[in-house]
């Protein structure tokens, strides 16, 4: 096991990590940035190292810095936590080419998950199936014609370039089609300065499921099962659960070995995470790979009883998987509300600033996973997520009726949160009958259609 | 030259390490750490405390302790005056001159204009010049040869006057 481990991170993450080092009897170095400076989560490392200024750039970016604090301070290895440099394999290479270890997946194998392309025909190789649509770009209309008949529609045309919904449109028949494509690619063009674009089948409010995996460097990996995480606005998650209610365990265990084979046929190891798309007529597709341990792990944590932060530490430091797939059980409902410094009255506006009042929820069934306090001053450059609040109950309902409660009891003043908006999820019949997707923000609340793409 | 080494003794002597024990002892330091090529030891004291990193440069300890309790205890020379700063940009480890066996590139006293070189901070195997980016005349230095220098700390206060 490791001597020493440096958290390149800052916030509840680093928190999380600092405590999971604590359990294991690790020392723990913190670094940050001037903007963090006399941070409450600082206090509970070993040693403190400054590493730049408030932009991330200059600081928890910076891997020189990063690498040489780790150096000076007589580490073992780092631990990325999520975002910052946690998916950046040029990192995690350069950590150990340093002899440092990276607590994470292998360079290499976050290289092709990272990669859009590569990750595709990983998934092709380990059958895990893939949105339908064209297999590259698309050279003419005609061939978008012949293509959309193929996966029918509705259809949807992205640009190879794209984000942010620009260039991209969505076709239900023929004639809207042969609109979009070229609207599509003068868009992307005047955008990106590159007009190419592909075609793939336009899922209609599907939802987002995702499989929490655990991987050991002998060649074991085992999975945690599922994570629904639709419900999001503009793609940011704000409520998960697991498991993902009125998903067939059929499909659920048909995702869950899907998973397992990609993240063996890439070589994977450590936590990650891969990610589904699921259709009204529960088909499921694969999205992406995190190779990272995610926000929303604790949800996994409380369903399973395993600890992830600790599992990946230890992977990291060589050991073999202790659990084995047989040992591993979902017991009970466990969802999660990330509380962000935002207003949902003003567009979810970022609301930095001092926190006047932090008078947390507690009691049974609740977990809170937060960084902050009363006095704690939110940062303006980074994240705004602040707290993440959990429960874990026997059941859907059950676990409902005490994230009400807790919501109830969270008072928080001096900044504003998006508190008021998940008490306004939580009462919502749709809701708590477990019918969301990732259209249901958008669509239940501010009442814009389908939410489609580009419009 | 292999004698040469065996006369001067390594930092894994155990007689160097039981009279470093001493020192420690005797100055109640809780951590040292010192580097002699690509030779290094690391000796800790006591229970682990969140400590910012303070380890003790070689030159500290071959100079004798007096040097170590007067750097950490003297007052800001010149107080009440306004001093100006120079703050590390980088985290590393601080060396005053440009090898060993030179003079300090600056001393309290010495003279200072924007582009003197006042030290160098490595990272990574790569040694990297500071310059005073001020002028005036050294007043304080804050840290000793060796050290490790986070981002933003003080490395030398200077009397613009």
């Amino acid at each position: 096991m490791f001597q020493r481990v440096l958290v390149a991170n800052r916030g509840e993450i680093a928190l999380r990590i600092i405590r999971a080092c604590r359990d294991l009897g690790v020392g723990v170095v913190a670094v940050y940035s001037t903007a963090d400076r006399g941070a409450p989560w600082l206090h509970l490392a070993d040693e403190t190292v400054c590493i730049g200024p408030g932009p991330a750039a200059e600081s928890y970016l910076k891997y020189t810095r990063i690498i040489a604090a780790a150096e000076k301070t007589n580490v073992d290895a780092i631990h990325p936590g999520y975002g910052f440099l946690s998916e950046n394999a040029e990192f995690a290479e350069m950590c150990r080419a340093s002899n440092i270890e990276f607590i994470g997946p292998p360079h290499d194998a976050m290289r092709k998950l990272g990669n859009k392309n590569e990750a595709k025909k990983l998934a092709r190789v380990a059958k895990v199936p893939l949105v339908p649509g064209s297999e590259g770009l698309i050279a003419t209309e005609e061939e978008a014609l012949k293509i959309a008949r193929q996966i029918g529609y509705p259809a949807l045309i992205k640009a190879a370039a794209g984000g942010g919904g620009r260039g991209m449109r969505v076709a239900r028949n023929d004639h809207s089609l042969v609109a979009g494509y070229q609207s599509a690619r003068q868009e992307a063009e005047a955008a990106f300065k590159d007009g190419s674009v592909f075609l793939e089948k336009y899922l209609e409010q599907p939802r987002h499921v995702e499989i929490q995996l655990l991987g050991d460097q002998h060649g074991n990996v085992i999975h945690l099962f599922e994570r629904d995480c639709s419900l999001q606005r503009r793609h940011q998650k704000l409520v998960e659960e697991s498991p993902a209610p009125n998903l067939p365990v059929k499909v659920r265990d048909e995702m869950c070995k899907a998973a397992v084979r990609l993240a063996k046929s890439a070589g994977y190891y450590s936590a990650g995470t891969c990610e589904f798309l699921v259709d009204k007529q529960n088909n499921f597709y694969f999205i992406e790979v995190n190779s990272r341990v995610q926000v929303e792990h604790p949800v996994t944590e409380l369903v399973t009883g395993i600890d992830i932060v600790r599992e990946q530490i230890k992977i990291a430091a060589g050991e073999k998987l202790k659990i084995r797939q047989s040992d591993v059980v979902q017991r009970g409902w466990a969802m999660e509300c990330r509380i962000n410094a935002e207003d949902p009255g003003n567009n979810f506006q970022p609301s930095a600033g001092t926190i006047t009042r932090w008078q947390p929820p507690g009691g049974p069934g609740v977990r809170l996973d937060t960084h902050a306090c009363t006095g704690y001053r939110v940062p303006p450059n980074y994240d705004s997520l602040v707290a993440k609040l959990l429960v874990h109950q026997p059941t859907r309902p059950e676990a409902i009726a005490v994230m009400k409660r807790a919501l109830a009891e969270f008072i928080v003043e001096g900044i504003k949160t998006t508190v008021p908006i998940h008490q306004k999820i939580f009462s919502t019949s749709a809701f708590v009958e477990g019918h969301v997707d990732t259209t249901f923000i958008e669509r239940v609340f501010y009442g814009q259609g389908s939410a489609e793409p580009g419009k | 030259m292999a004698d040469e080494n065996k006369q001067t003794p390594g930092p894994f002597d155990v007689a160097t390490v039981r009279e470093l024990v001493e020192l420690m002892k005797s100055f109640d330091l809780s951590e040292l750490d010192l580097n002699d090529g690509d030779q290094r030891i690391r000796l800790r004291r006591g229970s682990r405390v969140m400590t910012t990193v303070q380890a003790i440069a070689p030159t500290a300890i071959a100079a004798a302790a007096p040097t170590v309790a007067q750097a950490t205890s003297a007052p800001p020379v010149a107080a009440g005056k306004k001093l100006l700063e120079i703050k590390s940009e980088l985290v590393g480890s601080f060396y005053s001159k440009p090898s060993p066996d030179k003079d300090d590139y600056v001393k309290v006293g010495s003279h200072v204009s924007t582009d003197t070189i006042v030290c160098k901070v490595e990272a990574m195997k790569i040694f990297n010049d500071i310059t005073a980016k001020c002028s005036g005349t050294i007043a304080e230095v804050c840290v000793q040869n060796g050290q490790f220098v986070e981002f933003d700390q003080v490395l030398f206060r200077v009397d613009p006057s």
